[in-house]
């Protein structure tokens, strides 16, 4: 065997290995052309979800004919300007995606510049090029890619079902449109429009939130808090879901970068962080976050795909989304998720034609359904849940609150308690509505809040051991722990290098009693290795400080008199994070009378 | 099998027997008692494959054999008959079942076959040696209460028996810890004891032999290999596997430096602790010890800011200092001083305390101070 170079055909098929690994990445890269050209719409077109046929075509700026053939050279772009790698503005800049999807399929490309007279067409077959010729075209490119994998039949084999496929292209064009509203986004799949997004209107923040509702859903919409924050260059907008709208996995947590959408376990572990306090561990909030760095400050450049990328200083990166993230919780402590009323006001609707209506599937009344037609939906005599109210016998009622129809409680947010139902729950009324407390929930999150505080005020206290503890770990992640030692001593737990690939463990936090130490460090060190934050040793702290917390609150069952009631109402209102309890399940639900009387149908 | 046996006499030994039984079982005989009859004695046995009880107790055999019937239920059927009523026992009907019955009840349970029931071999065990009674209570008492609960680090889920040497002389010591605090006592080395190996007993068998030993008076026969121990008394047999470990070097933490020297009155000092940790609502229950010439003040603080703080006359006369501690720690180490005087021998806040009865040396406790 002799040392030859490989033919360019051949080079290109192995580039496209790493760039075009299904229909979904090539779309992908033809879109980001799109964007790259300054492109208003952009349209798509599948059949057999990309597998015998895709095609993205845009009203962006075109090219000429001249570069036509240029562009389905290698390493030919037009966007890396000054050749400066350090400061890409653009989602280009590698000049491979053309000419490797071009090697290995039929590839038609079809542009008309605005200036121009006329449009021109170029085809390429498995890296070979056509002649260009004229064609009729408005302005703005066209590519048509056929038989995609056909020169390479091995990535044809991979490929899975079309279905598979198109719901690959749909996730990926789906992240793009997001960070995108400005520009209008169609996908069609054979003769199936399986996504039209117009152009969002308004203000960046108002369109992104058009956008991200036509996308994630309305529930997110409606339950997102506006994130805005920055520090040091850094400019981080976008939404974050309220705990109390959470969801089983966290592929529903978006991050884009300079408006390239990015998987990055930075992003899962700061969110996990900032929402520790108000989810069980196995639940994840829903979250679009937009963040934009000077070009310097991020490298692109890891892979190909560009989906991975690198922060200069990922630590701050971090430090700013936790903190916003935090931020934005704490002043939205109060704002009950509205999916938890509208499944609430869901459960009061009468039963039609027998069949109970589940809560969860509950569509939200207030906005889908007009009061005379719920009215006339309803069969006379089923009352469903509310028949459980009336034989209620252990409702109480207040007289001495009830007299006090001017009392200048109705005014505080959560407004003046009227009685407590099943000895469990405080049913509050507003100026404009009611509202319902579960009082262990709500005390809980109280007295949780409290013993938080009182640990910060007074730092954890250490219990010293006899016995130093060695544990040994490989040699990284035994210098990445006790590079934290500082801030693991914060935490209470003292730790010190002991020789390469191993620490000591000298103290231990108080709280946690007799603890398994070997146990702790490697999960630890798993932490900071996966989300670079000490959270196994504050979720065990929480988890003591929540058990007590449920130990020294007033229990369901319990009851309570006005004042008791009253007092538990006022400290919600200034306590942060009283909206949900350590789970993510809210402590309280608000009904509007408006939302009452649709329900009666006087509206 | 059948004989008769009065109630209060099955009753002791079924309480005895039964605590080694462990309530839920995934191998149904390990639930079950074992009767065997021979001529003029009934002997019962109960184990959980770790530990294994044989108590025998004299009874009026009509028709010697064994049987095994469930240990709980029998205890409970027993423990419910009147005062001074006979049993008798009989599986002789041949239907698997055994017959108690005790004037005018009657109960039938049913049985497993003998051959099923697991025997917990004792192997060779050479070295044998007896202990007094109270010693062995004594040995136990002082440091099962430091007994570490955490599984991972199984080597300290049990009391460390050993041969040790103590300034020339000889001793059986033992010693237990859970990493925080530790425990150590010894007895003068019993003849025969020389030359056994350094052994943990699980915790299980620690409780259930002090329960056992409760009021005996007569010595104790113990025998042990490296790997099982047996304690023989009042027609009792209990024998044990031993935890398979080393356990730490505990002298190296045994503080030998610590200068500073305060002695306290024992009662009035753990009812000071006991008073002022009340103000604690916290779990560590963390209490302040400031040391000053003849002076002790202890004092405790809780999260909204509540404190208590109390004065304690003492002999100190070193530098001033000042050291937290866990108080339910000192609490439990000031429960086991018996004599008036409490010493404390310290060295900085950092380090470890040596606590001893001024009248008795044979003990000691290690402290590791909280940093509060």
């Amino acid at each position: 065997m002799t040392i030859r170079l490989l033919p360019t055909t051949t080079v290109n098929r192995i580039a496209a290995g790493e760039v075009v690994e299904r229909p979904a990445s090539a779309i992908k890269e033809l879109v980001e052309n799109s964007i790259d050209a300054h492109a208003r719409r952009v349209d798509i077109v599948l059949r057999d979800g990309g597998r015998s046929f895709l095609s993205v075509a845009d009203d962006g700026i075109g090219i000429t004919r001249e570069e036509l053939p240029l562009s389905m050279e290698r390493h030919a772009t037009s966007k890396l300007l000054n050749d400066n790698l350090e400061t890409i503005a653009t989602f280009g800049f590698r000049g491979e995606a053309l000419p490797s999807i071009a090697s290995v399929s039929r590839l038609t490309i079809t542009s008309r510049q605005k200036q121009a007279a006329d449009a021109w067409t170029l085809r390429v077959e498995g890296g070979t090029k056509f002649e260009t010729k004229p064609a009729a075209h408005v302005t703005g490119t066209t590519v048509e890619v056929r038989d995609l994998f056909y020169a390479t039949p091995a990535r044809l084999k991979f490929l899975k079902t079309a279905r598979t496929e198109l719901n690959h292209v749909l996730d990926t064009v789906r992240r793009l449109a997001m960070a995108h509203p400005e520009i209008a986004f169609s996908l069609r799949d054979g003769e199936r429009q399986v996504l039209k997004l117009s152009h969002a209107q308004g203000d960046m923040i108002d369109a992104r939130l058009d956008r991200l509702d036509a996308i994630m859903g309305n529930d997110f919409a409606a339950n997102a808090i506006p994130i805005e924050a920055d520090r040091d260059g850094l400019f981080l907008s976008g939404f974050a879901g309220l705990p109390t709208l959470n969801r089983g996995s966290p592929t529903h947590q978006y991050l884009f970068v300079n408006g390239r959408p990015v998987r990055d376990k930075l992003l899962y572990g700061a969110v996990r962080g900032a929402y520790r306090d108000f989810l069980a561990h196995d639940r994840h909030p829903l979250i679009a976050l937009f963040l934009d760095v000077p070009p310097e400050a991020v490298d692109i450049n890891v892979h190909p795909a560009k989906t991975e990328v690198r922060f200069r200083d990922a630590g701050l990166v971090r430090g700013l989304i936790v903190s916003a993230l935090k931020h934005a919780l704490a002043a939205a402590g109060h704002r009950a998720s509205t999916t938890v009323a509208d499944a609430a006001l869901g459960a009061f609707r009468p039963e039609i034609g027998g069949v109970p209506v589940s809560v969860h599937r509950a569509t939200p009344i207030s906005r889908n359904v007009s009061g005379p037609a719920l009215s006339f939906q309803a069969p006379v005599a089923q009352t469903a849940d509310l028949s459980r109210l009336d034989t209620a016998p252990t409702a109480r009622f207040e007289p001495e609150l009830v007299t006090a129809r001017d009392d200048p409680a109705e005014s505080f947010p959560l407004g003046v308690a009227r009685a407590q139902v099943h000895e469990t729950y405080i049913v509050a009324q507003t100026e404009d509505g009611i509202v319902i407390v579960d009082q262990h929930a709500a005390h809980e999150r109280l007295v949780y809040e409290e013993m938080k505080a009182a640990m910060e005020q007074d730092g954890i206290k250490r219990q010293g051991l006899l016995i130093p503890e060695v544990v040994e770990l490989e040699e990284v992640a035994a210098n990445r722990i006790s590079g934290r030692a500082t801030e693991l001593s914060e935490l209470g737990l003292m730790v010190e290098a002991f020789g390469p690939g191993a620490i000591v463990v000298r103290e231990t936090p108080a709280l946690l009693g007799e603890v398994d130490i070997q146990g702790l460090i490697k999960d630890l060190a798993d932490d900071l290795a996966e989300y670079d934050e000490a959270l196994d040793l504050k979720s065990r702290l929480a988890e003591v400080a929540s058990t007590m917390a449920c130990h020294g609150s007033v229990r369901a069952g319990r009851r309570l008199n006005g004042k008791e009631m009253n007092a538990l109402l006022r400290q919600m209102e200034v306590t942060p994070h009283a909206g949900q309890c350590n789970h993510g399940r809210p402590t309280y639900v608000a009904l509007k009378l408006v939302d009452i009387e649709k329900l009666f149908g006087r509206r | 099998m059948k004989l008769t046996i009065e109630r209060g006499l099955l009753l002791k030994v079924l309480t005895h027997i039964q605590s080694v039984v462990e309530r839920r079982n995934t191998i149904p005989i390990l639930s079950n008692v074992k009767f065997d009859a021979p001529d003029g004695n009934l002997s019962l046995n109960a184990t959980d494959m770790d530990l294994d009880i044989v108590e025998t107790v004299p009874a009026d055999v009509a028709a010697q054999g064994s049987t095994t019937a469930p240990a709980h239920t029998l205890f409970d059927i027993v423990r419910k008959l009147p005062d001074g009523a006979q049993v008798e026992l009989d599986c002789t009907g041949g239907d698997n079942s055994l017959v108690l019955s005790a004037g005018r009840s009657r109960f039938t349970l049913t049985c497993l076959p003998t051959e099923d029931f697991p025997v917990l071999s004792g192997g060779d065990l050479p070295h044998k040696f007896s202990l007094s009674a109270g010693g062995l209570r004594n040995l136990i008492d002082r440091t099962r209460f430091a007994i570490s609960t955490e599984e991972t680090r199984y080597y300290l889920n049990g009391i460390y028996l050993h041969e040790a040497d103590n300034e020339g002389t000889t001793v059986l010591r033992t010693v237990a810890t859970d990493g925080h605090r530790l425990a150590s006592i010894e007895v003068p080395l019993p003849e025969g004891a020389a030359g056994m190996p350094g052994v943990i007993v699980p915790r299980k068998t620690v409780t259930e032999l002090r329960k056992l030993i409760d009021e005996t008076v007569d010595d104790v026969l113990v025998a042990m290999s490296d790997t099982k121990i047996r304690f023989s008394f009042d027609g009792a047999v209990l024998t044990s596997k031993l935890i398979d470990g080393t356990f730490p070097d505990y002298d190296r933490v045994i503080p030998a430096g610590n200068d500073k020297v305060l002695e306290v009155n024992t009662n009035s000092f753990s009812d000071a602790v006991d008073r002022v940790s009340a103000i604690s609502t916290e779990k560590s229950r963390a209490i302040k010890l400031v040391l000053s010439s003849g002076n002790l003040t202890l004092s405790a603080n809780s999260a909204e800011n509540d404190s208590a703080v109390e004065e304690l006359p003492v002999d100190y006369t070193s530098e001033e200092m000042e050291i937290g501690f866990n108080s339910r720690y000192l609490l439990d180490i000031a429960q086991q001083i018996d004599g008036d005087t409490a010493k404390f021998t310290l060295a900085d806040s950092a380090s470890p305390t040596l606590v001893q009865d001024s009248s008795d040396r044979s003990a000691l406790y290690v402290l590791m101070p909280m940093r509060v």
